[in-house]
């Protein structure tokens, strides 16, 4: 171990060459094209209408001012739209780990007879979909578009994510499991009394899968959600920014919201509010993301 | 043959003569915890599914999908003829086709970029940044987008100060695709080298050393070594993205397509939203659009897994 480290080590300290130099002012280059779109936006959100207009380039505004948040939230849009996607987090998140955790845990157990056919009905729905026409009929036939519980219940389970989870769960040793079940452990006991608090990482790791996907969610409540004030978060965005735009050919069902009124500053204040969640996760998020990116699509 | 060797064998000999309803009730329990995601499948995933024979029926709304009577091909006869629907279903394949082409070198060039600089921290922070643009929607994404690349935005007025001329992204047919892939790009681009950099990262340092030995400059061990190694995953990554090429980027298309560009904008799923909550709503049509594209999209993408596993990676499903 020590020699690989060693050796590692040798590859990597050097003295910096030229070469070194004319990479890192490269890659500098590369980041401010990602940061200077969020500092203009951060700043023209914190800009008043004028100096915006004199000055749309602006990366700090000389005189900052707070307006575009305050018409923002008098507006109260966008209030509902936290508001409403707080709502299908709090009920979604932990339906969705119920969902995906009972059917990776009993799916991680020996065999029995189904279990291949049931594994093979969760695989299949990750090749073949029936669409949104049909789910948008199957939804309204047993009435729950106009309801939040329509974007929820078709975001609380992921093929992809059970089987994720399922994989861990079969790498747990299985004489705890065991041992519980010679004591007479039911296996709803064990899952939820020794399983679960053992699977802390995946757990982690499945609830910020779920917590992003609601998140940034938009599709479903675009097609299920017909009223203005049941529109999550980046349903709200999307009429405060996209369809404010002159963008009548892609304006969806919600007619009933007025299009017009919104200083550019308050879109910027919009984009920026709705970014800082995200924000404030992000260590976590990468982390987590990357290890089940890496563990669900290739190793080398 | 020693009892041990036999006992395996023996124990599954028993096992297999249990009747079935035996061995059910045993797992009772097991069954149990199947039932909640069981219900969601029915409902969510397999109705859905079932949902789609409306594409051989004439839908009747007060009849519903099971009740409605069916009449065989008909809706496919109408889909075809669709000049529309023609349109949609090439140019979802020309968007997605030139995109993958110039977009997927990005994130390799990237990673190698990366993998060479040697400074460890400023290496993670330059990931951080690169990646942080892929946890955001597009819808979020297209409220930057809009800010800097419209006519009065950040990058037309630095154009008209050095005397460029501007360029009209957002509201022109020619400019929709390369704005499409500049937008990919500086979203994606970071998050799509992390698999490179974990495929760079597992290469056995012992061949950089030697190749050091024998006098081999940096750019030398880049291609003679690390592009080598790491071609078997960036095969894999290539082919899976073939995989998507039906389905990819709607989200992205959808929230930026205006009245200006909704021609050239019509991609499939775009045109499956279209025709069934916009216009006049015949849902026994989207519902044949709809099976056509699933079908497509399932072709396509065990396809992709085959050949991705015949090139030695896991495929899509492991």
């Amino acid at each position: 171990m020590s020699t690989a480290t060693a050796k590692r080590h040798k590859y990597r300290i050097g003295k910096m060459t030229f070469l070194d130099y004319t990479l890192l002012v490269v890659l500098i280059i590369l980041s401010l094209m990602i940061l200077i779109p969020f500092i203009n936006v951060i700043a023209i959100s914190f800009a008043s209408q004028k100096e915006y207009a004199d000055n749309p380039m602006m990366l700090f505004p000389k005189h900052p001012t707070l307006d575009a948040y305050k018409a923002l939230f008098n507006d109260g849009r966008i209030l509902t739209g936290f508001w409403n996607t707080l709502k299908i987090l709090v009920v979604g998140l932990p339906l969705s780990l119920f969902l995906t955790s009972t059917m990776a845990y009993g799916l991680s157990r020996d065999k029995f007879p189904g279990k291949k056919i049931i594994f093979f009905l969760v695989l299949f729905t990750m090749i073949f979909n029936g669409g949104i026409v049909p789910l948008y009929l199957v939804m309204k036939s047993i009435h729950l578009t106009s309801t939040l519980w329509s974007v929820i219940l078709v975001g609380s389970f992921s093929a992809f994510n059970m089987i994720l989870m399922m994989n861990y769960f079969q790498g747990l040793p299985d004489s705890l499991m065991e041992s519980a079940r010679l004591d007479g452990a039911g296996e709803w006991r064990i899952l939820f009394s020794i399983v679960l608090p053992l699977a802390a990482p995946i757990m982690a790791t499945i609830t910020l899968f779920y917590g992003v996907a609601f998140w940034n969610g938009w599709y479903d409540a675009m097609i299920f959600l017909r009223k203005a004030d049941m529109l999550p978060l980046q349903n709200v965005l999307r009429t405060i920014i996209v369809e404010s735009s002159t963008n009548v050919s892609n304006a969806s069902s919600v007619d009933a919201l007025n299009k017009t009124g919104f200083s550019t500053g308050m879109k910027m204040a919009s984009v920026f509010v709705s970014m800082v969640p995200i924000m404030c996760f992000f260590p976590l998020l990468q982390k987590h993301f990357a290890k089940g990116v890496l563990t669900g699509a290739i190793k080398t | 043959m020693k009892p041990a060797a036999l006992g395996p064998d023996k124990k599954l000999r028993v096992r297999s003569a249990t009747p079935w309803y035996k061995e059910i009730w045993k797992h009772r329990m097991t069954y149990t915890l199947l039932i909640p995601g069981l219900i969601w499948l029915i409902l969510f995933a397999y109705l859905p599914m079932g949902g789609l024979s409306l594409a051989f029926k004439h839908y009747k709304a007060n009849e519903g999908i099971w009740g409605s009577p069916w009449v065989g091909f008909e809706n496919f006869k109408y889909v075809f003829r669709d000049p529309t629907f023609a349109q949609a279903v090439w140019r979802t394949l020309y968007i997605n086709i030139i995109k993958l082409i110039i977009t997927f070198p990005f994130p390799i060039l990237l990673a190698l970029l990366l993998n060479e600089l040697r400074m460890r921290k400023t290496k993670k922070l330059f990931q951080t940044v690169f990646t942080f643009p892929q946890f955001l929607s597009w819808i979020i994404v297209s409220g930057i987008v809009i800010n800097v690349l419209s006519y009065d935005g950040l990058l037309n007025s630095t154009l008209q100060l050095v005397g460029l001329p501007t360029i009209n992204f957002l509201g022109s047919e020619k400019m929709f695709l390369p704005m499409l892939i500049l937008t990919d790009v500086w979203k994606s681009t970071g998050w799509g080298a992390i698999i490179f950099l974990a495929a760079i990262s597992g290469i056995d340092q012992d061949q950089y050393e030697s190749a050091q030995i024998d006098g081999a400059s940096r750019m030398q061990q880049i291609f003679k070594i690390t592009l080598p190694n790491i071609l078997p995953t960036v095969t894999v990554m290539f082919i899976l993205n073939v995989g998507g090429l039906m389905s990819a980027g709607f989200d992205q298309i959808f929230n930026l397509a205006n009245a200006a560009t909704q021609n050239v904008s019509q991609v499939l799923d775009v045109y499956i939203y279209r025709i069934t909550f916009q216009s006049s709503t015949d849902f026994s049509f989207s519902t044949a659009v709809s099976l056509f594209r699933s079908l497509v999209n399932m072709v396509l993408l065990l396809a992709a897994d085959r050949v991705a596993k015949l090139m030695g990676g896991d495929g899509l499903f492991r």
